[in-house]
């Protein structure tokens, strides 16, 4: 192995460690606001490239359906759950927004669909489509439940993430798919030829990360999100609605998903079940970080990207056993730095 | 539901035991476990959509099919063979699309003495035929019978030395396997041997491994679109040389995926995954035009290979049901035996991918016309004489 | 086994209907199949429901453990032609040893690191099961051999049936009887977090690693029925989804629940089995929605019953009858009690840094067996820290403090415990769901000795009746006896510090330490605190508290002591430190 080659495994890591990051960060950010470990993240990303990709075939997404198949359901779990209160106006401004919005959506993607629309028009389409199931998926499954322990709402995730599996295959086929590099070509820089398509992500990806930091820094909507994180309680006393915070929070993550899989998709064959890995890779990133600081995340994130693309190389059938194996160790020095009350998940 | 409709089954079972009822003759009943869904769905999904093609009537005898899936979990395999044996009274079973499912099952039919078709590659299923595995028959063509087409190719094309890169699971390790026994046997030198997963966003340290290496050509073992992932990043690579794929790329989907890197590549595969380039005096071609022109009309999309492994399954079955009727009556163990004995003795099974020839000691039962090779030029497939 | 105590015969009935499934005519072959899966799937969740209900450690990974087991037996069969039973005995010690170290490295795991670290490892070691040569890589090992019991096979399931059944009834038994004993409540004491255990001498890091490798073993026996039922192995039965399904059944059963594990197995198994039966009728094309209803299925169940499924169930079943007092039951030997006056506790110029910041500066004052002494001070005075020091929580930078004439800095809060010393805490700290008697009966841990064998197998019933008789005798004391059965959240905040009180006087100590034990109770409440301490000092106990609470602390104290900002301003009789201007300023703060 020579330097050469160190700084190709380096980028390589880099690249993947940068997918990791965005998914990690937002894991973080879902987490901090909801108590929720959102594992379903990885399947939105999945859908994300999934769902570009059929926009280049020249398909309808099956994610377009999907949405107004999530939009009914949230109508009729409100119902459910309302019973009263119930009247005209409350199915109009329900019907509007969880019904004819997605419907719109759909026929808006019938009617591009065909035509093969311009990369941005089809990145825009997707990040639309799969934005509002975030807040969807939040009410259907979350909501109900927002005060449970972190134990319960992690098993109401898993479930979330079966039923995601499940639709996938459903809706995508189990074969996988790629799409085309949003810059293509290769580009010289020193000794490493460097993909386009890396740039991207790299690109992307710290411009999602300045963004959030703006976004919690600057906007009233990122501090009253950055307030619920610290303290639900106090949020809520000083009249910030945890639910809605909750919403916005899934919504924001929900995009950033979408966008990170529209990025990867022509870096790797993506199918209907490639994002639980990935997202499990955010997730170590994310806990490594213990649940809390961004930037840490991202440092994890690039770390696991690395150490996976050196094991890759010196030992591939073992690439697994020795990221997951080395984490371990990585734990235990964190659990001992980190002052942890362990009793605050009560 | 399935209490009420046992309870029913085994009140018409009572039923017939009093001798009552016995005069209609009985139904061969087919369990298929195959994995609709988790890793194998790829493989799994074609072979549901084969059975609806299957004819409900032969000689005569009507057949049922029963179809459950297992998940790709050989747990939820055998449970789902347990279930069709005790259930629904099988007198043939057809499964999985995994290879650790498939081997699973090989016990159950040693014990439950219930002929079994296997839709995987793996030797070991059929190999050495001893008392649970005389009760085995296999579909698909052993990786080795594979790998030697691929081998002799090769030493054709002056090729001293080779790269591996293959799945890290059963698939990619039945491969290796072979690959590490035929190639040095033929004079190539296996020279780099790297593995990676389904779900890997990047091949890049393997391919660099592989490149720096120098391989005269590399041999990647995977499947489906993914397997299209180490050839684009091998390219990215500059490596220039010959690559060979395994037939788990034999789909449409791979050509698209992997556009024009993929150009070039040279795959072993079934007759039926080119039947409108075989010749026509191949014995495959009427019967794999019929099938593509059917499953893709039924199904509304492209055919894949995986799903004609079913078919042949069932034709090993058309094929001993003759003899074992005469044995005795579907649902009993002497049906059961005659049914395999019958397979066993049948010559020529003309199927999608091949001709069977079993023998006792010989369950694959496939010879060359079983393989073909495959060229893609401009994104196009073509036969290799 | 209280959960079979109440109706005996009932639950024998239920035991025996159980056991005729297999003999019954109209029930179907394949239902008792489904029966054995859910037996050994069982026997993981029982584990899981003491490892992550009752300890409240979440683990991932158990599937890893049944693959241990699995793998042992399936490798000492094949290769080396043991029998299937010969094999027991090192499919516990694979799993036993396998779990002790990655115990010792994971139980210390704190909070969310916790779970990673399972998922981490289980993932690990599938890769390893499938890359591992003698293991035959991911095609597995096939071809096992069958149990046979006196040379009858157990292959069919109707036999094998009694075996698996067996061992769950088993693990059932062991199960409850563990968590009935003095280990079972410092493992269920582990949920509330460790502080309240350590400080009553429970060795916390022990208990964890106790219940994680008894999960880890019953796994491990799951394997081993797993591979001679199912008669081969592969790693794919033993990845993350694997584990995570375990989980689920835990949860989803009821996670506090040593049959909600069973209920938990049960549900999901059948449940997968129905669905592929029942969805293609429904929905008329027999696509792939198993996996989409049943994920949305288990969230809808926990959306319906957090609990789990189990609390449901057994309201139609007779509860479980409360612990039995037994009168006559052996009183504990207690310790000899200082003399009146006699000097018990000395501070002598402790002092406490964090980094720059100087929390507690050089700190001294004494304690006399007999009075009750009082810390007191504004916020943020150093009281607490003050408090940790005593307690054996940190590690003072300098300085000395003795206790019954021995060196206590440098010790662990269970060694300080041992040595006679009890505490109550700010924030009340008991474990919820536990009854007020059993988390009473937490503070005399060290005046017991049985272990988790001996609880297994009930060899520690005298024990646990004088145990049992002293926390009953303790709550007497302070009046809390009518509550003893009830679960202690559902006493008031005053009721719950008395509970805690109690729970302190059990250890037998010859100091109480209270963290204001005032601290957000209603007046009627302190003035029943105040009769409460002023009675137990007239027993001849030590008191000393931290409080904020000036009045009390007037009438209530002997001697008080005063910090501000880190450094005792002002020592001496209530009256007299009242008076002092130091203190006045301190607490009206620079009124001139």
């Amino acid at each position: 192995m020579n330097t050469t080659i160190s700084l190709f495994l380096l980028q390589d890591g880099v690249i993947n460690g940068a997918i990791y990051a965005l998914l990690g960060v937002t894991l973080v950010l879902i987490f901090a606001v909801t108590r929720v470990i959102f594992v379903p993240q990885g399947e939105l990303a999945a859908w994300g490239a999934l769902t570009l990709a059929a926009f280049e075939a020249g398909h309808v997404p099956g994610t377009a359906p999907l949405l107004v198949l999530l939009g009914l359901c949230c109508v009729f779990s409100d119902m459910l759950r309302q019973r009263r209160g119930l009247n005209g106006k409350w199915f109009i401004e329900r019907g509007l927004r969880d019904i004819a919005g997605p419907l719109a959506l759909w026929a808006l993607c019938i009617w591009l669909a065909p035509q093969k629309p311009a990369l941005w028009l089809s990145v825009a389409l997707t990040v639309s489509l799969i934005i509002p199931m975030g807040p969807m998926i939040y009410r259907l499954a979350f909501a109900p439940i927002a005060d449970a322990s972190v134990l319960t709402l992690f098993i109401a995730a898993i479930g979330v993430h079966f039923a995601f599996t499940g639709t996938g295959l459903l809706f995508f086929g189990a074969e996988g798919s790629r799409t085309t590099a949003f810059i293509a070509g290769v580009f010289p820089i020193g000794v490493l030829m460097v993909k386009g398509q890396s740039l991207v992500v790299l690109g992307l990806t710290i411009v999602s990360l300045i963004g959030l930091y703006i976004f919690f820094d600057k906007t009233l909507r990122g501090k009253a999100l950055r307030a619920t994180a610290v303290n639900r309680l106090g949020a809520r006393l000083v009249g910030i609605p945890t639910q809605s915070t909750g919403r916005f929070a899934f919504a924001l993550g929900a995009g950033l998903a979408a966008l990170s899989g529209t990025m990867i998709g022509s870096l790797t064959t993506i199918s209907y079940d490639s994002g639980f890995i990935i997202s499990l890779k955010g997730f170590v990133a994310a806990i490594a970080a213990g649940l809390a600081s961004y930037p840490l995340t991202v440092l994890a994130a690039l770390g696991v990207g690395i150490l996976e693309s050196f094991s890759a190389f010196f030992a591939s059938a073992f690439k697994e056993v020795i990221v997951f194996s080395l984490i371990i160790p990585m734990l235990v020095w964190r659990s001992l730095v980190v002052r942890h009350s362990d009793e605050e998940d009560e | 539901m399935q209490s009420y409709r046992s309870v029913l089954l085994s009140t018409v079972l009572g039923v017939a035991l009093m001798g009552v009822a016995a005069s209609a003759q009985a139904q061969v009943n087919v369990g298929i476990t195959i994995s609709q869904t988790g890793p194998a769905a790829a493989l799994g999904i074609p072979q549901k959509n084969s059975v609806a093609m299957l004819p409900k009537e032969v000689a005569g005898q009507k057949i049922e099919y029963i179809v459950l899936d297992d998940a790709t979990d050989p747990t939820k395999a055998v449970a789902n063979a347990r279930k069709m044996i005790a259930e629904n009274k099988i007198d043939y079973l057809i499964g999985s699309s995994g290879t650790p499912a498939s081997m699973a099952l090989v016990d159950i039919a040693g014990e439950t003495k219930t002929p079994l078709c296997a839709m995987v590659p793996l030797k070991a299923l059929v190999e050495p035929v001893d008392d649970k595995r005389r009760w085995v028959f296999k579909a698909p063509q052993d990786d080795a019978l594979l790998a030697d087409a691929l081998a002799e190719h090769m030493v054709a094309n002056g090729i001293k030395s080779v790269g591996f890169i293959g799945y890290t699971d059963g698939y990619g390790q039945g491969w290796l396997d072979e690959v590490q026994k035929i190639m040095p046997a033929r004079g190539i030198k296996v020279v780099a041997v790297e593995r990676f997963q389904r779900t890997d966003t990047s091949v890049t340290a393997q391919a660099l491994k592989v490149v720096s290496a120098n391989p005269d050509a590399v041999l990647i073992a995977a499947s489906g679109t993914v397997a299209a992932m180490p050839q684009k990043t091998l390219k990215e690579q500059g490596y220039g040389k010959p690559i060979y794929q395994t037939g788990g790329v034999a789909t449409m989907e791979f050509v698209r995926v992997g556009g024009k890197d993929v150009d070039g590549t040279v795959f072993p595969a079934g007759p039926v995954t080119v039947a409108e380039l075989l010749p026509d005096s191949h014995p495959s071609k009427k019967i794999s035009l019929d099938y593509i022109r059917d499953y893709e009309a039924l199904n509304k999309q492209p055919f894949a290979a995986f799903g004609a492994h079913l078919v042949d399954c069932a034709s090993m079955l058309f094929a001993g049901l003759k003899p074992a009727l005469a044995k005795g009556k579907p649902g009993t163990p002497e049906f059961r035996a005659g049914l395999r004995d019958g397979i066993e003795a049948s010559k020529e099974i003309v199927a999608l991918h091949g001709v069977y020839n079993f023998t006792a000691s010989d369950h694959a039962g496939l010879d060359k016309r079983g393989r073909v090779l495959v060229k893609i030029v401009n994104g196009k497939w073509t036969l290799l004489p | 086994m209280r959960e079979f105590s109440s109706a005996p015969l009932l639950w024998l009935g239920l035991i025996l209907a159980f056991a005729c499934i297999p003999i019954v005519p109209c029930i179907p072959a394949f239902w008792i199949t489904l029966w054995v899966y859910i037996g050994i799937y069982s026997l993981v969740a029982i584990g899981l429901v003491l490892l992550t209900g009752v300890g409240g450690m979440t683990s991932f990974g158990q599937a890893a453990f049944v693959g241990f087991g699995a793998y042992t037996s399936a490798v000492l069969t094949s290769r080396y032609g043991w029998s299937p039973w010969a094999t027991l005995p090192a499919v516990v010690l694979t799993a036993g040893v396998s779990a002790s170290l990655l115990g010792l490295v994971t139980v210390r795991l704190s909070g969310h690191f916790l779970p990673l670290g399972t998922i981490a490892w289980s993932i690990s070691i599938f890769y390893l099961f499938g890359n591992v040569e003698e293991l035959g890589r991911f095609d597995g090992i096939s071809g096992l051999p069958a149990f046979d019991l006196f040379g009858v096979s157990l292959a069919s399931a109707d036999r094998v049936f009694y075996l698996v059944w067996f061992c769950v009834l088993l693990a059932i038994v062991v199960s409850s009887n563990l968590l009935d004993s003095r280990m079972g409540r410092a493992i269920r004491a582990l949920r509330g977090g460790s502080q309240a255990a350590e400080s009553f001498g429970v060795k916390t890091a022990y208990a964890k690693l106790t219940v994680f490798v008894y999960a880890a073993l019953l796994a491990g026996v799951a394997g081993w029925l797993y591979a001679h039922v199912q008669r081969a192995v592969s790693p794919s039965p033993f990845g993350v989804h694997a584990g995570i399904e375990f989980l689920l059944m835990a949860v989803l059963g009821g996670s506090g629940y040593v049959l909600g594990g069973v209920l938990g197995a049960t549900i999901v198994t059948i449940l997968k089995d129905q669905l592929q039966s029942v969805l293609p009728k429904l929905i008329g094309s027999d696509g792939n929605f198993e996996t989409i209803v049943f994920g949305i299925l288990m969230v809808v169940i926990l959306q319906v019953a957090r609990q789990g499924l189990w609390p449901m169930f057994a309201r139609f079943l007779p509860q479980p009858k409360p612990q039995q007092i037994h009168k006559s039951a052996m009183a504990l030997p207690r310790r000899p009690m200082p003399d009146k006056g006699r000097l018990i506790l000395s501070v002598e110029a402790a002092r406490m840094q964090f980094g720059g910041l100087v929390a507690v500066n050089d700190v001294s004052f004494k304690v006399n067996a007999g009075e009750i002494v009082g810390l007191i001070g504004p916020n943020g005075a150093g009281k607490s820290t003050t408090f940790n020091l005593v307690t054996g929580v940190l590690r003072p930078t300098a300085g000395s403090i003795r206790f019954m004439d021995s060196q206590i800095v440098g010790k662990l809060p269970r060694e300080v415990a041992a040595l006679g010393m009890a505490r109550t805490f700010q924030h009340v700290k008991l474990a919820a769901q536990m009854s007020v008697l059993e988390n009473v009966a937490l503070g005399a841990h060290l005046r017991g000795g049985r272990g988790t064998l001996s609880a297994m197998l009930r060899l520690d019933r005298s024990e646990e009746a004088s145990l049992l008789r002293e926390a009953a005798r303790q709550l007497e004391r302070v009046g809390l006896i009518e509550h003893m059965h009830k679960p202690a959240a559902s006493l008031a905040l005053g009721q719950q510090r008395i509970a805690e009180i109690a729970r302190a006087l059990c250890l037998d100590p010859c100091l109480l330490l209270l963290d204001e034990p005032a601290a957000g109770l209603r007046f009627a409440e302190k003035q029943q605190l105040a009769v409460l301490l002023a009675q137990l000092r007239a027993e001849g106990m030590t008191i000393l508290l931290v409080e904020h609470d000036m009045d009390f602390v007037m009438k209530l104290t002997n001697h008080l002591v005063v910090l501000d900002f880190g450094t005792k301003i002002a020592e001496g009789a209530p009256d007299v430190v009242a008076r002092n201007p130091a203190v006045l300023e301190a607490y009206l703060g620079g009124v001139e």
